[in-house]
């Protein structure tokens, strides 16, 4: 097996995949050869442009999808400082200084604060995602970890809640308990509300402390209720902002409920935060396969050939639960499948399979060409869009609520668990080709999948054998996120033996069978991203207002005509109406096929 | 999973989509055994059309050139253009009758492939209802001695145990031996009488198998042509190789049999296309979307096709130093598995069609040049305490034999499709494993946006589909992907399907094939006499040349990897071998 790598600078060792060549898509930060470094730089221009820039007259504007910027050049930047100087808020002159330390130097240090320390989502993803990064050895030598929330607790009541999380890979059991002891001792809690600038004064106070005049770069992660966003961001950020390093903040969705809100959040955070200091998390991002697709699409020969409305009839994005809101549907109920799934990582995906060939791997080129898909996009009509709730359904003795079962659920409630939507790209690649997204919660199963159907072969030598269906024997190529990661690709061969029958079997790559080493959660890659401020995965503001303007004609216009979501049973296959949509434009359902 | 159902009727073990559909095909009688038939019933008008025009057809196709008449003529299946009856045989009707005669039955062929295949074939109940097997040889012999001899060799499929013994005791009561000279045409008469004994004055169709050494092809021919033809129904001839050993004596070979019999009974057998993978590889290209778009030089870098051995000729040389591993192997199979690969769409799956786009694909072949060629041959090797000899110490081979054991070319198609693509071939003998494999090597991505992650050499990056013909079939594709995990590091792995996996059910061997296809007249894995010389010029001068020139083969030990000379002829032009690579 030959292996092409180029690995990220940390880390892990025990990877068979040796490589020999350690310049790499990130960006290395330790130790590098300077030659290598300057290769790296050379391939990152967007990167090294920002490193021109004084922060303080960046002017980013949005909404035209490209970054029109008047920036002044201030100075250059030793390549080996790179990304981590520059693209940071700091004042010219100590922006200088930072520049002669790598950030993992001895001097340089990161505050990692989790803002809503105590809620569920920092309990089960984040602190356990920050000790694998940890004991993976991939954050910076010099780290503290520090909870943010209003509960009173103590460092040692909060490490007692984080360590009952904490896991180790399986693969790698050795000396956990010695990583989880000395990972917890970075830990610390501080307790304040979320607009006291006072109690961020505290904190800040507590940070400083701990960075103990290194150079400091922090890193908030808002793990609370959109509505308290601004307020945590402006508390932080006028009060607990690094003073000699960046700052950047992680926030989560919702962003927005509409282009308005959405809009109106943005502005508010930008009173307080610069574009490149806002990391918009979406975490489908940061999952494996939806990482591997532009390796697929870019490394590989064969692909990029079909890649278009030529070759491909349709394409499905597929995400399902097999499970309801289950008591916790208050804050569904406000946004509804479409905003929870479709708007953001559905949508997401598909502007990544379908964008143009970037001009590199940086983020901005890679965003930019996603953003012009999204712009590419006809308007969602009502017509073109299906929406279910599901009901309860008793099965086996046992019986599942329904929906509006949900006690934080109102009982007439018409928020969708179900949709699915066509959507067509205007473009030159894409004119034509339905891209159908399907969404919903309490299903029959839980998967997220992107599905390429192929179109059928144009006078197939083969028809007689095929009956008289052809559309059945297309190519298929399948891309599933969750569970069980794998690729496959649904070829036409003959079954042996005597006489010529034909059977669709998978050209087919199980994860699990290649890879022996545990996929790393969607939140490590992403806190990592962001410590090093590689943006690629981050949702840029333009995108979420392209993302938005697509779907809030639909979403009023669903919520002021009152739509009747379709019922569907607790664990079915969801409303019959998808395949209703689906057949108008001639297209089936490749997860529910027979084959499947 | 989704069956696409085809004609095959008589295997009830796999599921079909549609079940209706299988009624109705099944309803219609066996459609596989009578290809013609499988077009459906609403082609039977055009069939009976060409058999009126088939009459009046005289075939000269050994220059390869009346393409479309041969195509006419072939189409009826019912071979015999004298035979005029209008209907055709329903093979299992009771009133015809099918009579194999293996020529040749004591020989090693006929006992390890023919029989056994036969049996096999009897066994899925792919045979008419009436037939007898009739073994010919010099041998004295009664019918239970050819019984009892043939009995040691007949296995079960691994799979359908049941009722085996009572199939084989019912087959081996349906075998009969004739013991006479292979030039006598009254052994043949008397042959002929035996067999209208057991056709009972049914419709008679008869098959011959020669499984005889090349030199006396002709006479049995001539005899059993003469003497033991059917009156009533169609005659055929299986031929194997060597068809001669350049363009002279394969053209002195193809006027000979002519003289006797018609192209469309003559059937040469090329068991490499009978084998499962390559039956797959027109399938895979036509029947996929994905694959067609890629099939030219703007895609595609370079061909493999690699052959090999891992024994020698084992004290049994003799016939392989007159012949070497350029006609034995690369001439007739590998050459056949590039025509197929390489050739244009046909215009249908019938075997003309299919044909004239292979003969096609051969005489757009630049002729092979002496320097885009490298040969090689073993010589003794000891490894671990024990030793191998080498081919000249096989008691068989004269000492100072030359003779290749293993040869590499690389070949070119001056064609639209593939101008400068090369093909690579290699085969040889007492090489460390034993495969048959063609490798597709795709281009390098333009402009890579990964190159930084692949180091200096983007050509080891390249996707590369495999299809491995045996052993344990399999076809992969090697795709670029992201090593999972936090870094971006990228890793050559495969999409792949192992045949052993997805189909439990054991692949028949290519002989059983061939000998049902040539029992329905099914043509498309049989050569043409057309095809036959396209071939032998493409390599006639180069053999020619080497003999002249008395070129030295390249000594390699046994077991090893062969002469280093191949990895020289491939980096002469930019290829790598795909099998001898560190990920294999």
């Amino acid at each position: 097996m030959a292996t092409l790598s180029s690995s990220k600078h940390c880390c892990s060792s025990s990877s068979v995949y040796s490589s020999s060549s350690s310049f790499g898509f990130h960006q290395p930060q330790r130790n590098i050869p300077f030659p290598v470094v300057s290769q790296k730089r050379l391939g990152s221009k967007s990167v090294s442009w920002q490193s021109k820039c004084s922060p303080s007259s960046n002017v980013i504007l949005m909404q035209d999808g490209a970054l029109a910027t008047k920036r002044v050049a201030t100075d250059e930047a030793p390549p080996s400082k790179l990304k981590e100087g520059l693209l940071s808020v700091t004042p010219p002159e100590e922006h200088k200084q930072l520049m002669n330390f790598d950030t993992n130097a001895d001097k340089s240090t990161v505050s990692i604060t989790v803002v809503g320390a105590s809620g569920d989502l920092a309990k089960k993803k984040i602190f356990p995602a920050l000790f694998a990064l940890y004991y993976e050895d991939c954050l910076p030598e010099h780290f503290t970890i520090f909870g943010y929330a209003r509960s009173k607790m103590t460092d040692a009541e909060l490490r007692n809640i984080v360590s009952k999380t904490l896991t180790c890979r399986i693969d790698k059991r050795e000396n956990c308990s010695e990583k989880m002891e000395q990972f917890l001792k970075r830990c610390f809690y501080h307790s304040g509300q979320y607009d006291s600038q006072q109690n961020f004064v505290e904190l800040d106070k507590k940070l400083k402390e701990h960075e103990a005049g290194r150079v400091a770069n922090r890193l908030f992660y808002l793990s609370i209720p959109p509505n308290i966003f601004v307020d945590a961001v402006k508390c932080a950020s006028l009060s607990a902002s690094a003073a000699n390093g960046w700052t950047r903040v992680i926030v989560e969705k919702p962003f927005g409920r509409d282009s308005e809100s959405s809009a109106a959040l943005t502005r508010a955070l930008k009173q307080y935060l610069e574009e490149d200091q806002i990391f918009r998390i979406d975490h489908y991002l940061g999952k494996e396969l939806v990482e591997n697709l532009s390796v697929l699409r870019f490394s590989n020969l064969i692909f990029e050939p079909l890649w278009s409305r030529q070759y491909i009839r349709n394409v499905q994005l597929i995400f399902s639960e097999d499970f309801g809101t289950e008591g916790r549907g208050g804050y569904f109920d406000h946004y509804g499948i479409i905003r929870d799934i479709m708007q953001n990582h559905l949508l997401q995906i598909l502007a990544l399979f379908a964008m143009e060939t970037p001009v590199s791997l940086d983020a901005e080129d890679i965003r930019n060409e996603k953003v012009k898909v999204l712009r590419s996009m006809k308007p969602i009509r009502i017509d073109d869009v299906v929406i279910g709730q599901y009901k309860s359904h008793t099965k086996g003795g046992v019986s599942y609520p329904g929906y509006t079962d949900d006690k934080t659920v109102p009982k007439d409630s018409l928020t969708p668990t179900f949709a699915a939507a066509a959507l067509f790209i205007d473009n030159a690649r894409w004119d034509g080709v339905p891209f159908l997204m399907k969404a919903g919660k309490a299903l029959h199963n839980r998967r997220a999948e992107i599905r390429v159907q192929f179109r059928h072969v144009p006078g197939n030598l083969y028809n007689r054998n095929f009956g008289t269906d052809l559309d059945r024997a297309t190519n298929e190529l399948v891309i599933r996120v969750q569970p069980d990661e794998a690729i496959y690709l649904k070829i036409n061969n003959k079954v042996p033996g005597l006489g010529m029958r034909l059977d669709r079997s998978n050209l087919n790559l199980l994860y699990k069978a290649r890879y022996s080493k545990e996929i790393p959660d969607a939140y490590e890659r992403l806190l990592l991203d962001a410590v090093e401020g590689e943006r690629r995965l981050f949702i840029r503001s333009d995108e979420l207002d392209a993302a938005w303007s697509l779907f809030t004609p639909v979403l009023k216009e669903l919520e002021e005509k009152k739509i009747t979501p379709e019922y569907y049973p607790y664990g079915s296959r969801g409303p019959v109406g998808a395949h209703y949509l689906a057949a108008r434009y001639n297209v089936k359902w490749g997860d529910i096929g027979v084959d499947e | 999973m989704a069956k696409l159902l085809s004609n095959s009727c008589s295997q009830s073990s796999s599921v079909t989509f549609s079940s209706l559909h299988n009624e109705k095909l099944c309803s219609s009688g066996k459609l596989k055994v009578i290809p013609s038939v499988s077009h459906f019933s609403k082609w039977a008008p055009k069939i009976s059309a060409r058999i009126q025009l088939r009459s009046h057809f005289e075939l000269k196709s050994s220059n390869g050139y009346p393409l479309n008449a041969v195509s006419l003529q072939d189409e009826g299946s019912d071979a015999n253009p004298q035979a005029e009856e209008p209907h055709f045989p329903e093979l299992g009707e009771g009133d015809s009758t099918l009579s194999i005669t293996v020529v040749g039955a004591s020989g090693d062929l006929a006992k390890k492939k023919i029989f056994p295949a036969l049996f096999a074939l009897y066994y899925e109940d792919w045979l008419p209802e009436n037939f007898v097997v009739c073994g010919y040889s010099r041998t004295k012999m009664n019918d239970e001695e050819l019984r009892n001899m043939i009995s040691r060799t007949l296995t079960c499929r691994i799979d359908k145990r049941e009722n085996c013994e009572d199939k084989m005791a019912q087959f081996l009561q349906r075998c009969f031996y004739h013991s006479g000279q292979y030039n006598s045409e009254e052994h043949f008469l008397e042959l002929d009488s035996k067999l209208k004994e057991k056709e009972g004055g049914r419709l008679s169709n008869r098959l011959f198998y020669l499984s005889i050494p090349p030199n006396i092809f002709v006479d049995v021919v001539r005899c059993a042509s003469t003497k033991a033809s059917s009156t009533s129904g169609w005659t055929r001839v299986i031929v194997e190789k060597p068809f001669g050993r350049d363009s002279e004596s394969s053209n002195e070979l193809t006027r000979s049999l002519k003289q006797y019999l018609t192209e469309d009974q003559i059937f040469r057998i090329d068991h490499y296309l009978g084998k499962e993978l390559v039956e797959n590889l027109s399938v895979l290209r036509f029947s996929n979307l994905v694959f067609e778009p890629l099939w030219s030089r703007n895609y595609i870098r370079n061909v493999q096709l690699i052959f090999s051995e891992d024994f020698g000729t084992e004290g049994r040389g003799g016939y392989f130093d007159n012949y070497g591993i350029i006609r034995d192997i690369m001439q007739n199979h590998l050459l056949q598995i590039l025509a197929l690969f390489a050739m244009e769409t046909p215009v249908s799956l019938d075997a003309e069609d299919i044909r004239n786009e292979k003969v096609k694909v051969l005489r757009s072949m630049r002729p092979l040049q002496l320097e885009d060629v490298n040969v090689g041959q073993y010589k003794g090797h000891s490894k671990g305490g024990k030793s191998y000899p080498g081919y000249t110490d096989d008691p068989t081979v004269p000492k100072n034999s030359i003779t290749p054991t293993f040869a590499a070319a690389a070949l070119f198609i001056n064609n639209a499709r593939w101008d400068g693509v090369p093909f690579l071939m290699k085969a040889g003998k007492a090489l460390h494993t034993r495969r048959a494999e063609i490798r597709v090597q795709f281009r390098h991505v333009p402009g890579n946006l990964y190159k930084r992650n692949f180091g200096t050499d983007l050509d080891k990056a390249t996707n590369e589909l495999v299809l491995r013909v045996q052993p344990d079939e399999a076809i992969y594709l090697k795709i670029n992907n992201k090593v999972p995990g936090l870094g971006m590091r990228l890793d050559r792995s495969d999409l792949n399907l192992l045949y052993k996996a997805r189909y439990p059910r054991e692949i028949p061997d290519a002989y059983e094939r061939l000998l049902l296809d040539a029992v329905e007249g099914e043509r498309r894995l049989f050569i043409r006499s057309d095809e036959l010389d396209a071939a032998w010029a493409l390599f006639t001068p180069l053999l020619k040349e080497l003999e002249e020139k008395k070129i030295a083969p390249e000594l390699y030990p046994y077991g090893s990897r062969g002469p280093v000379g191949a990895h020289y002829l491939a980096a002469k032009h930019n290829v790598r071998w795909g099998d001898l690579a560190g990920d294999e």
